[in-house]
C-alpha cells in the first residue's frame, strides 16, 4: 500500500509538470490578452548580447508566463481559494453583496515619480493640489463651469459591503473645497439611490450605468440653469447588452460573479450627430515651414461604436475608446458649445448632454491639460468637469490643468 | 531562477527530471546536475557563472595540495589552505561588501573625495551560500575529516546543486561526499522528496507570500497614519512571513535533494516554538549555526578557553552572523543584538527564565525575535526605530484606524492558520491519523545519520489517509500554480480613463 501511495505522488506530480510543460509548448502562443487588455509577451529574440545581459532570460520569463496554458482557469481558482480563506478581497478587489465588486486598492501617486503599491489611503497633498488646480481654473478660465467628481464604487456602493467608511469620509471633506466653484456633490445622492436598489453603477465595472449617468445629467442640467430644458427618462430608450465582464471583473479573478448588463441610452437621432477625433499633427504649410495644426483622423455617426459591443471592452462602444481630444457636433446646425474636460466616466453623460450641446471633449486623464486651447479654438461657452475621485488620488493631471 | 516560478516548476524542473532519470551512471547523472545547475545559477545573471567556476576550480585545485602535505608537512598545507580560503572570500569580499567599504569610508572627510563607490557591481545571487559550502571542503580536507574530491564534474555538482544553491541550507561537504559518487536514487526517497517539496512550496506560495502582502500593507499604512495596530501587525506579518519564505524554501531544497537521491540535513526546526534566544538559534537557520560553530568558534577556543574568551568568541560570532546577512549596518546590529541576548541568557538570564511560567517564556522570546525582525528587515533604520517606538503607542495617530482594523480582521484566518503552521502540531496529528510519517524517508538526524523508517502496517485508517495525503500535495501544488500565474495575471485596465 505504501508503494502505492508513493507511486500515486510521484505520478501526479510528473504528470502535473510534464503535462503544464508540454501544453505550454503545444498550444499555440497567444497575441491579445482581452481579459487582460494588453498585448502578452513573445518569444524575446536571441543575441549573444542579450543572453549576456540577462535581458534574454527575463525575457523568457515574461513570456512563459503570459503564454501560460488555462490562465483564466488558474487565476478563477485562486479567486476561489482566497474566498474560502473569508479574505473578503481579490487582487484589491472587494467581493461584496449581490456580487458587487469595488476596487479598493489602487496605486497611489505622491508625485509623478512615485508611486506606492496598491493602498487604500491616499496622499492628502496629491488631493489637495488637484482640487486647488480644479477650483483655479473654474474660477479663472471666463465660462460657466460645473464640476462633478464621481465616486468610486465602494464609496457609492458602501452598503454591500462592510469595509470602513473613513476614506471616503475623508475624500469628500477633501472635494467640498469646491462648494464655490459649481461643484455638485454626487455622494449623497448615489449612495440613496443605490441603496433602494437602483442600478446606478456596475456591480463588474468601475463605471457608473447608464440610469447613473441619467442622474448626473440631471445635477449638471440643474447647476447650469437649465433646469427647464432637462429631457424626462422616457426620452430615451436604454438598449441592454448582455455580458458585459468590466475592468473590476477581470482585476477580481472571481469567476463565479456573473456579468453585467451594459446599458446604453439612445434617442433615436444618434444620426444627426458626428464624432471627430482630433489631434495635433505636424503639417507643412504652403511656405515650407513646419506647423501643428490640430487635425482629424476619425469621423463616425452619432457616438456609438457597435463593433465594441460584441468584444470584452463593452465600455468602449461610448466614443470609441479612448482618444485625446474628440468633438460631437450636430450635422443639422449650431448649437451651444459645451467643454467637457473628463475622463472615461463622462463618456455615458455623452447620449445625454449631446441632445443640447455640441461637445468639445478633452481627455485629461489621458493627460491633455491645455483645456484652454481647445476653449478657444472652438468657442466654447460652458465648461463641464467629469473627474473621479480614483482618478484624483491616482494621478496628478488636474494639477496640470490650464 | 527560482523554486516559486512557472518557469522553474513547468520548464526546468520536468526537463532536468527526464534528463537526470534518462542517463544512466552516476558520472553522467552527475554531468547533467553539473551542467542544468549552472544554467539555474546562470539564468539572471550569465556572466557570473564565471565567477563561480573560479571559486570551484581554485577550491578544487588547491585541494590537492592541501591533501597531498596534510600527513607531512602541516605547516605547507596550513599555508595552501589559507590561500585557498582567502581567494574564496576575496569573491565574496568583492562582490557583496566592496561599496559597503567604500561608503564608509567615505564619511571620512578626506576619503570622500578620493573615493567612489564601484559602479554596476551586483551581488551573485547565492554567493553567500556557496563561498560558506566550499570553504567547508577546504577546511575539512586540512583537518583530515573528509578525502580529497579528484572529480572536478562531482566537486562542481556538489557546490553548484541547483536545489541548495540560492538559499541553502548550507551543506558541509563532509556530509554528502559520499553521495557525490555513490547514492541511491528510489521511489520511496523520491515521493518522499516530491511531498517535502510541494510542503515547501505551499509554504512559501500560499502562506509566506501572503504574510508579505500584509506585512507590506501595515507598512505602507504608517506613512499616511501610523498607528500601534500596524506596527504590531508589521512586525507579527513579517515574522511569520521570513518563516514561511525561508523555512519554505529549505524544504523545498530538500525535497529536491531527494528526488535526486541526497538527503540534507535539516534546516528548521520549528524555530517559533522556543522558549529563549538560546533556542531559537538552535532551531533557526541550523545549517548557518552550525557552520559559524564548526569554523570559526570552535577554532576561536568556543567556551573552553576561558568566560571571558567565550564573550569574545560570541561576540565575533554574532558580528559575523549579522554581516553574513547582508552589507548593511542594520544587519550588523541584528547580529550585534541576538550576541549580547545570547551572552545575557548564558551569564543569568536563562536561570531566571526558568522560573517563570512557561507561557512567559515563550512570549519573552517571540517577542525578542520580532524585535530582531524589525532590525533585520528596516534597512532605513530611522523608519525601524519609528515602527518600534510605535508598537507602544509612541508617535501614532491612534491605536488603530479603521481601515487597519478592517485589514486585520481579514488577514485572522490566515494568521491563525500561519501561527498553528509554525508549531508541530498540524505534522504531529496528520502523522497519526497517516500511522506513518509520510516525510520520513530521507530524513537525517542531527549527526547527518540516516533515520531509519519504521514499516508499521497502516490499517484501514492509514490507506486513506495514504491516499489523502497524496490528493492533498497534489492540491497544493494545484493552488500554488493557481497563486503563481495569478500574480503573474497583470491586467492593464486603465486605457479606458
Amino acid at each position: 500500500m505504501k508503494r502505492i501511495c508513493n507511486l500515486l505522488t510521484a505520478v501526479l506530480f510528473a504528470a502535473f509538470l510534464f503535462v503544464c510543460g508540454a501544453a505550454f509548448v503545444l498550444l499555440p502562443d497567444q497575441g491579445f490578452s482581452a481579459e487582460e487588455n494588453r498585448v502578452l509577451a513573445q518569444f524575446p529574440a536571441f543575441t549573444w548580447g542579450r543572453l549576456a545581459d540577462g535581458s534574454f532570460s527575463s525575457g523568457i520569463n515574461d513570456y512563459f508566463a503570459d503564454q501560460f496554458p488555462v490562465r483564466d482557469l488558474f487565476v478563477g481558482i485562486k479567486g476561489v481559494s482566497e474566498t474560502v480563506l473569508l479574505r473578503g478581497e481579490n487582487n484589491g478587489v472587494l467581493l461584496g453583496k449581490d456580487g458587487q465588486l469595488a476596487v479598493r486598492r489602487f496605486r497611489v501617486y505622491k508625485s509623478r515619480l512615485v508611486q506606492t503599491d496598491d493602498m487604500d489611503y491616499y496622499y492628502e497633498n496629491t488631493v489637495k493640489r488637484n482640487v486647488e488646480a480644479i477650483r483655479q481654473y473654474a474660477e479663472t478660465n471666463g465660462m460657466e463651469t460645473v464640476v462633478v467628481l464621481p465616486p468610486r464604487t465602494v464609496d457609492v456602493c458602501a452598503d454591500a459591503f462592510s469595509y470602513p467608511g473613513e476614506i471616503t469620509e475623508s475624500l469628500h471633506g477633501a472635494f467640498s473645497e469646491l462648494e464655490d466653484t459649481g461643484y455638485i456633490d454626487l455622494l449623497p445622492l448615489f449612495r440613496e439611490k443605490y441603496g433602494a436598489g437602483e442600478y446606478v453603477y456596475y456591480r463588474g465595472d468601475h463605471h457608473w450605468t447608464a440610469l447613473g449617468a441619467y442622474y448626473a445629467y440631471r445635477e449638471i442640467m440643474t447647476a447650469f440653469g437649465m433646469e427647464a430644458d432637462i429631457l424626462p427618462r422616457e426620452s430615451f430608450s436604454l438598449e441592454e447588452v448582455p455580458d458585459f465582464y468590466g475592468t473590476t471583473w477581470s482585476r477580481a479573478g472571481y469567476k463565479f460573479v456573473g456579468p453585467d448588463v451594459l446599458t446604453i441610452p439612445t434617442t433615436g437621432h444618434e444620426d444627426e450627430l458626428e464624432t471627430t477625433c482630433l489631434s495635433i499633427q505636424a503639417v507643412k504649410g504652403e511656405d515650407g515651414k513646419q506647423r501643428r495644426e490640430l487635425l482629424p483622423y476619425k469621423t463616425f455617426d452619432g457616438w456609438l461604436v457597435r463593433d465594441y459591443l460584441t468584444e470584452k471592452d463593452k465600455y468602449g462602444a461610448f466614443l470609441d475608446g479612448t482618444h485625446l481630444v474628440q468633438t460631437v457636433f450636430s450635422k443639422t446646425g449650431e448649437r451651444e458649445r459645451l467643454l467637457v474636460i473628463k475622463d472615461s466616466f463622462a463618456n455615458t453623460l455623452v447620449p445625454y448632454l449631446s441632445a443640447h450641446f455640441d461637445l468639445v471633449i478633452v481627455n485629461l486623464a489621458e493627460g491633455e491639460e491645455d483645456a484652454s486651447r481647445y476653449a478657444e479654438q472652438f468657442g466654447t461657452t460652458r465648461a463641464l468637469i467629469v473627474y473621479n475621485w480614483e482618478n484624483m488620488i491616482t494621478n496628478i493631471n488636474p494639477a496640470g490643468l490650464r | 531562477m527560482i523554486f516559486s516560478s512557472l518557469l522553474f516548476l513547468f520548464a526546468f524542473l520536468p526537463v532536468t527530471l527526464a534528463l537526470y532519470y534518462l542517463i544512466p551512471g552516476r558520472r553522467a547523472r552527475n554531468w547533467v546536475l553539473f551542467v542544468l545547475s549552472l544554467i539555474f545559477y546562470g539564468w539572471g545573471e550569465p556572466v557570473y557563472i564565471l565567477v563561480m567556476l573560479a571559486s570551484i576550480t581554485e577550491a578544487w585545485g588547491f585541494g590537492f595540495l592541501i591533501a597531498k602535505h596534510r600527513e607531512g608537512n602541516k605547516r605547507l598545507a596550513r599555508t595552501w589552505m589559507t590561500v585557498s580560503l582567502l581567494c574564496n572570500l576575496a569573491a565574496l569580499l568583492f562582490f557583496k561588501y566592496a561599496n559597503f567599504f567604500i561608503d564608509n569610508l567615505r564619511l571620512i572627510p578626506l576619503l570622500s573625495e578620493r573615493l567612489s563607490p564601484i559602479e554596476g557591481l551586483t551581488l551573485p545571487i547565492g554567493i553567500s551560500f556557496y563561498t560558506f559550502q566550499i570553504m567547508s571542503y577546504t577546511i575539512d580536507l586540512y583537518r583530515g575529516e573528509t578525502d580529497v574530491q579528484r572529480n572536478y564534474v562531482a566537486f562542481g555538482a556538489y557546490v553548484t546543486l541547483f536545489p541548495q544553491l540560492i538559499a541553502g541550507p548550507i551543506v558541509r561537504y563532509r556530509d554528502v561526499d559520499d553521495q557525490l559518487t555513490d547514492r541511491r536514487e528510489n521511489l520511496p526517497l523520491f515521493s518522499s522528496g516530491v511531498r517535502r517539496f510541494l510542503i515547501g512550496l505551499g509554504k512559501k506560495v500560499l502562506i509566506g507570500d501572503a504574510c508579505s502582502r500584509v506585512y507590506e500593507y501595515a507598512k505602507g499604512t504608517a506613512q499616511f497614519h501610523p498607528t500601534a495596530a500596524a506596527a504590531w501587525m508589521t512586525v507579527i506579518f513579517y515574522t511569520l512571513h521570513i518563516y514561511y519564505d525561508f523555512s519554505g524554501y529549505s524544504d523545498m531544497a530538500i525535497g529536491l535533494g531527494r528526488m535526486f537521491g541526497f538527503r540534507f540535513l535539516e534546516n528548521f526546526n520549528y524555530p517559533y516554538i522556543s522558549s529563549s534566544i538560546t533556542e531559537f538559534w538552535r532551531r533557526w537557520h541550523m545549517s548557518l549555526g552550525t557552520w559559524f560553530k564548526e569554523y570559526v568558534y570552535i577554532p576561536l577556543g568556543g567556551n573552553r578557553a576561558g568566560r571571558l574568551k567565550q564573550y569574545r568568541n560570541i561576540a565575533v560570532v554574532w558580528f559575523l552572523t549579522g554581516f553574513w546577512h547582508g552589507a548593511s549596518w542594520n544587519y550588523v546590529l541584528w547580529g550585534v543584538y541576538f550576541g549580547v541576548i545570547l551572552m545575557l541568557e548564558k551569564t543569568f538570564l536563562l536561570k531566571a527564565l526558568d522560573r517563570i511560567p512557561r507561557i512567559f517564556r515563550h512570549l519573552y522570546a517571540l517577542f525578542l525575535i520580532g524585535v530582531g525582525w524589525i532590525l533585520f528587515s528596516f534597512t532605513d533604520m530611522a523608519a525601524g526605530w519609528q515602527c518600534f517606538r510605535s508598537l507602544f503607542g509612541f508617535g501614532t495617530e491612534a491605536f488603530a484606524t479603521p481601515t487597519v482594523w478592517y485589514e486585520f480582521l481579514h488577514a485572522l484566518p490566515l494568521l491563525l492558520i500561519a501561527a498553528l503552521g509554525a508549531t508541530p502540531l498540524p505534522k504531529r496529528i496528520w502523522d497519526t491519523l497517516c500511522r506513518c510519517d509520510w516525510t520520513a524517508e530521507g530524513a537525517l538526524d542531527e549527526k547527518g545519520r540516516e533515520i531509519p523508517v519504521k514499516d508499521a502496517p497502516l490499517g484501514t485508517r492509514g490507506r486513506v489517509f495514504g491516499v489523502l495525503t497524496a490528493a492533498g500535495c497534489f492540491g497544493i501544488l494545484l493552488l500554488s500554480t493557481a497563486y503563481l500565474v495569478d500574480s503573474t495575471f497583470s491586467p492593464f485596465l486603465y486605457f479606458i480613463f
